[in-house]
């Protein structure tokens, strides 16, 4: 009797001590592509939610006013730490739906964040709204994603129209400017991305007198684009937009070289022209591209560069689009958990509804964090920016920019 | 004494999830009997009639568009797709199985490769089907007719009924003349037409057979995952997948897949929860390793395995 009193004791203690652990940290569950064909980028996205982390624990000045980073920890919670699990996603719908089921029965997460892939992100969502737990994603860009009603799911990034909006914006500002913009060609790869990305630009395009000439949507696997090149030098339109992965794009700029086209101006949608392989190679075959990003490093001195400093020091590389959006991500949920005081799913919930973020507290080019009924964040946008001298520099907007718009030069 | 084995087998799998809960591994029993049931459909063809098909996720994304579409066009429950699944899956099985059954051997196998990767690329382009984007289920369950639950529990029983099922079929193929034709053909196809064995139909019976219930696991992935795109409903990966299950377990024998499945499934979900998280693709090495240790010490499969040493003691 007296050792199973001693049992008892003993695990009460127990139990009270990890309740009293618990309340030191608060694990956030993490789902992104570790493995599989997306592991690069998931790998890089990681190292920015940990950096994001860091940011929370450690009482950082020289980061301004960027969200949770005064204050060690969740100051709002007697300083608690915040701890991420990540789980892979190996690619596959089915891979994230179960991480996402592990994270919260297993692991107790207060919140998950992630996860890469649209169709993931649609998976594991959904798993946490069974649960009534709070998912956040920083960067999913599939429009029916928050068009299923659900009430436990955030989504911090810009989609598809905020883009459109971005480019309309800037290309007005350079109308008024004196530039000619009568005639447009788009050039897409002609998956998902490229046709999307096309689809949505010509509509919004042609509703705000921007006329889109001409289409030119052709397969990515493809080993010679100089009918393209061609078809555009034919025409010559005062606006070219690629819209393209990686190798085609460095293929354009080769062959934009080879048949001595420059077009007018040049406008290319982020990814394949954003990677900084493409960048590497042929980075000086295209001065003067305009392209976006959610996120630039800028000049020495501003916040965004220190960010771009600590990423570089943390994996050796420039922090990216998608994993800058990560980070910001990662941000906007510790913060709604440090407003909730606390883990319970509902609290969280609340605070993430209540989430206000300016403009001086993001580290990506948003207007500000700010979720509406369906959970889309909706100051959400993105910079614009160009290449100069074989780097990509922000030049729009007027408040976030570190150099003036030049005219397209291609390469000397 | 194997009566009592299996009795005891069925036992288990009856209150297993009962006994051994916690959300997450009750989904992963789920998901090793709906891998089973693709294995053993797989088994059909490849392990009985000995014809190796790579393409068989084809079929399994037969069902699971066939479920999807079901919601997406006309809003009715998923599951109420599966006929649609399996007879699109049958009738491709037929088209496909005239000209590729002639082929043998490695030339069937590469047949089959073509088609599906043909399929994916085509699917990927088809407004109806969702194209690259991809098709969801109901978000949120409509009825109990879609079959959206929160515990996998229910998934674990309808799975288990359905493989239970097939096995019997397949139980019963075993025995019947079909079943003598199918190991005449898998040993030699031309000593078994110099039978008098129609050896053409037979396989192209045991295709669409196998398509047909490839498509059932295809449609029940569709009702618990909720989601299809290109990749995961026709990707090549899951071929494979089912393949290396059956043959792991013993292809050809009335178990082999679903002894298979109990090894990967749970091996590959627990491992990747265990290890995955680092981000260091250790996951997949473990895997692989495994697998490659067993085929190089035991190539007859797991059951072959235990049937040596069955007869040694």
């Amino acid at each position: 009797m007296r050792k199973f009193a001693m049992a008892v004791t003993t695990a009460l203690v127990m139990a009270g001590a990890g309740q009293v652990l618990a309340q030191g940290t608060v694990k956030i569950g993490a789902i992104y592509p570790l493995s599989g064909n997306a592991a690069s980028a998931g790998q890089s996205s990681k190292a920015a939610i940990e950096m994001a982390v860091d940011i929370v624990n450690q009482d950082l000045l020289d980061l301004g006013d960027l969200a949770m980073a005064k204050g060690a920890g969740l100051t709002n919670m007697k300083g608690a730490k915040v701890e991420v699990v990540f789980a892979d996603n190996q690619g596959t719908p089915a891979a994230g739906q179960s991480q996402a089921l592990r994270l919260i029965t297993e692991e107790k997460v207060a919140a998950i964040v992630g996860a890469y892939q649209s169709g993931i992100t649609l998976t594991a969502s959904a798993v946490a709204e069974r649960y009534g737990i709070p998912f956040l994603t920083p960067e999913s860009v599939a429009t029916n994603l928050t068009e299923r009603g659900f009430k436990w799911f955030f989504r911090a990034t810009p989609i598809t129209s905020d883009l459109a909006a971005a480019y309309i914006d800037f290309l007005k500002e350079r109308r008024a400017a004196g530039k000619k913009i009568d005639s447009i060609a788009i050039v897409n790869e002609n998956t998902e991305y490229g046709s999307s990305i096309a689809e949505s630009l010509r509509k919004a395009f042609g509703a705000n007198g921007f006329n889109v000439t001409m289409e030119i949507p052709y397969s990515a696997n493809t080993s010679d684009v100089q009918p393209q090149v061609l078809q555009l030098k034919d025409k010559n339109p005062d606006l070219v937009i690629f819209v393209t992965y990686t190798s085609d794009a460095i293929l354009y700029a080769k062959a934009m070289r080879s048949l001595n086209y420059r077009p007018t101006m040049m406008l290319a949608d982020n990814a394949g022209f954003n990677d900084p392989a493409f960048v590497e190679q042929v980075g000086n075959l295209v001065e003067g591209v305009i392209n976006r990003s959610a996120f630039a490093p800028g000049n020495p001195g501003t916040i965004p560069h220190r960010i771009n400093e600590m990423f570089k020091a943390k994996t050796g590389r420039d922090l990216d689009d998608p994993s800058a959006r990560a980070m910001m991500g990662m941000l906007v949920m510790c913060d709604a958990i440090n407003r909730a005081g606390g883990t319970e799913p509902a609290k969280i919930q609340a605070a993430l509804k209540a989430t206000d973020l300016k403009v001086n507290q993001i580290l990506t080019g948003y207007r500000g964090v700010k979720f509406d009924e369906k959970g889309q964040n909706i100051l959400a946008f993105t910079l614009i920016t160009q290449m100069h001298d074989g780097k990509y520099v922000p030049v729009w907007p007027a408040g976030q920019a570190s150099a003036p718009v030049k005219d397209y030069v291609g390469w000397r | 004494m194997a009566r009592f084995v299996l009795a005891v087998a069925i036992a288990i799998a009856l209150v297993f999830p009962l006994v051994f809960s916690g959300a997450f591994y009750e989904r992963v029993a789920a998901l090793t009997l709906l891998y089973a049931i693709a294995a053993s459909a797989w088994n059909l063809i490849g392990g009985y009639a000995g014809q190796v098909s790579v393409g068989h996720v084809v079929f399994f994304g037969c069902g699971a568009y066939g479920a999807a579409v079901a919601y997406s066009e006309w809003g009715l429950p998923p599951i109420a797709g599966l006929p649609l699944g399996v007879g699109a899956a049958v009738l491709l099985a037929a088209l496909v199985g005239v000209p590729t059954l002639r082929l043998s051997g490695h030339y069937f196998t590469m047949a089959t490769v073509a088609l599906a990767e043909l399929i994916r690329i085509l699917v990927g382009n088809v407004p109806v089907l969702g194209a690259a984007v991809g098709l969801m289920g109901p978000a949120v369950p409509r009825s109990v007719w879609d079959l959206s639950f929160t515990s996998s529990l229910p998934y674990y029983y309808l799975f288990l009924a359905v493989l239970a099922g097939l096995l019997l079929f397949t139980w019963w193929m075993e025995r019947s003349r079909m079943g003598f034709y199918l190991r005449a053909i898998k040993g030699s196809e031309r000593a078994a037409r110099s039978l008098g064995i129609p050896v053409g139909r037979y396989k192209l019976y045991a295709l669409m057979l196998s398509a047909g219930f490839t498509a059932v696991a295809g449609a029940l992935y569709l009702v618990m995952v909720g989601f299809v795109d290109p990749d995961s409903g026709v990707g090549i990966l899951l071929s494979v997948k089912m393949l290396i299950m059956a043959a792991l377990g013993g292809a050809g024998t009335l178990f082999g897949p679903l002894i298979g499945a109990l090894i990967l499934v749970p091996l590959e979900e627990i491992s990747n929860s265990l290890l995955g998280g680092q981000g260091s693709g250790v996951t997949f090495v473990v895997y692989g390793g495994i697998i490659l240790l067993i085929a190089v010490f035991q190539p007859g499969g797991i059951l072959a395995m235990v049937a040596g040493w069955w007869r040694k003691s």
